[in-house]
């Protein structure tokens, strides 16, 4: 980090609200200053972005970037703690700029309105001095990790999955890189997002600090930061560990003899084609609507309906009669269901039912169809009475 | 008694809660454990290993004792800590959540 410029000052009212940081010998004056300087770019104003947003505001980070894209869902506000409930619907940008102003009026907030991608990404982290990754899916990891590599930036990072969390710092050469640890990702499917699996409300309160707390330490050149070395907690045992991180000599990034040199196609990098998204394209008729299901029970019909979902999806709301077999566990349950019955197959959205269908397809099942759209279709245009999740 | 940490994703996989607990015949080394593992529970094959290859999966690293042994042969003898259960073999995968 640079030093702040020398005309760094603080007004009377910054003293007295960073009292409490003035009179810690590891920040006082001079640390306080280069706060101030500081330029630091969250990306993502979500899970991880609320508490690294809240803490740096309050920290005052004298110039604090956001990148997102999305807008505040009911479904954000168990984790989501930069946004309320009267924020629904809101642009993230707006609400984070909104509580971080009242928060901290004396620093500057920047939102940059846009889902980061390899055309944007040099340009949006350029003018900062810090990058923290508060994103949520491998494509944009790797798009951050990279760009940050190729800008020469810290790449403050950290990642959440149901009770468990991990963070580090990655900043070549210091240390290693994201893609020295993982030079490839999982195949699409094999690693449930957080919308997918779940996660704790207040796993990403806890990693978010530890992320805001390396970027407090790397502004103030205090500490040992967080590069060659990974946190692993685990919220369930309240268990911290730490592990040792290496650089790779042969990363085709930030090794000694690098291979990518610019910015490249992540979704592809990634394995994500839009079967990945919507589930194996099946062919129509293989398919079917809620309509079609809804009228067929309503004029009795004889067929089956097959919920792919987990259990703890289907207490929350299922179709009166269907039967749940969660899709993991199909190949070992498939005795249960008769080839020789139509069956309607959904999931939540149409996705996993229809990876489900394509198995059953090949066990030699000709009467399935996959319900497009899924439960979540169906409380929308069948039954509005239906919780949605 | 040797004691694996799995990533989540691989707990709900293989239906565990905690840590895993095996017992390895011979010296404890990556493929002792990992071929234990996938005995034990065989719907891990091909999550942690290459099927074909038995190569560990790029999204995927071993720690012993906080130290990375992802690229230590399979075969090289683990820390006694590890062999006697005291500290665990550590699975770790990436996850992206955020």
């Amino acid at each position: 980090m640079t030093p702040p410029n020398p005309g760094t000052e603080l007004s009377p009212q910054e003293i007295a609200r960073y009292s409490r940081h003035l009179i810690m010998p590891e920040v006082a004056l001079d640390g306080q200053k280069r706060l101030k300087a500081a330029k630091v770019l969250l990306i993502g104003a979500g899970g991880l972005g609320s508490p690294l947003g809240l803490y740096l505001a309050a920290a005052g980070v004298g110039r604090l970037g956001i990148v997102d894209f999305d807008v505040v869902d009911f479904s954000n506000l168990q984790r989501q703690v930069l946004h309320t409930t009267h924020d629904v619907g809101r642009r993230k940008l707006d609400s984070a700029a909104e509580h971080l102003h009242a928060i901290n009026p004396e620093i500057e907030i920047e939102t940059h309105e846009a889902r980061i991608s390899s055309a944007n990404a040099m340009d949006l982290i350029r003018p900062y001095d810090i990058v923290i990754d508060g994103t949520d899916n491998f494509p944009t990891r790797y798009l951050v990790n990279d760009a940050c590599v190729l800008l020469g930036k810290p790449n403050i990072y950290g990642s959440i999955f149901r009770f468990d969390g991990q963070a580090s710092v990655f900043a070549p050469p210091a240390g290693p890189c994201y893609r020295c640890l993982f030079p490839e990702p999982p195949p699409p499917g094999l690693v449930p997002s957080c919308a997918e699996g779940g996660v704790l409300g207040i796993l990403p309160g806890i990693i978010g600090c530890i992320q805001a707390t390396e970027a407090i330490k790397l502004i103030l050149g205090k500490g040992e930061p967080l590069i060659g070395r990974m946190l692993l907690f685990d919220a369930l045992r309240m268990k911290f560990r730490e592990i040792q991180v290496r650089r790779d000599p042969n990363c085709p990034l930030c090794g000694e003899n690098p291979t990518i040199t610019e910015l490249i196609d992540y979704e592809q990098f990634c394995g994500i084609r839009g079967d990945e998204v919507s589930g194996p394209q099946l062919g129509s008729q293989w398919e079917t609507t809620v309509e079609a299901v809804k009228a067929r029970l309503d004029s009795g019909d004889d067929f089956d309906i097959l919920d792919v979902r987990n259990p703890e999806e289907w207490q929350i709301c299922h179709i009166a009669g269907a039967k749940l077999i969660p899709v993991a566990d199909l190949p070992a349950r498939v005795h249960e269901l008769d080839s020789a019955r139509e069956i309607a197959v959904h999931c939540k959205t149409g996705a996993r039912s229809a990876k489900a269908v394509a198995f059953l397809r090949e066990a030699g099942f000709r009467k399935i169809k996959n319900v497009r759209g899924g439960i979540i279709e169906w409380a929308h245009k069948i039954d509005p009475s239906m919780p949605t999740y | 008694m040797i004691r694996v940490v799995l990533p989540a994703h691989l707990r709900t996989l293989a239906h565990v809660d905690g840590e895993v607990q095996l017992e390895v015949k011979g010296v404890a080394t990556q493929r002792s454990i990992l071929d234990a593992l996938e005995a034990r529970y065989p719907m891990l094959c091909g999550t942690i290993r290459d099927h074909v290859t038995q190569q560990r999966r790029p999204f995927i690293r071993f720690f012993a004792c906080e130290q990375d042994w992802s690229n230590e042969s399979p075969d090289t003898p683990l820390p006694e800590l590890v062999a006697t259960g005291v500290e665990p073999f550590l699975v770790v995968g990436a996850v992206a959540g955020g």
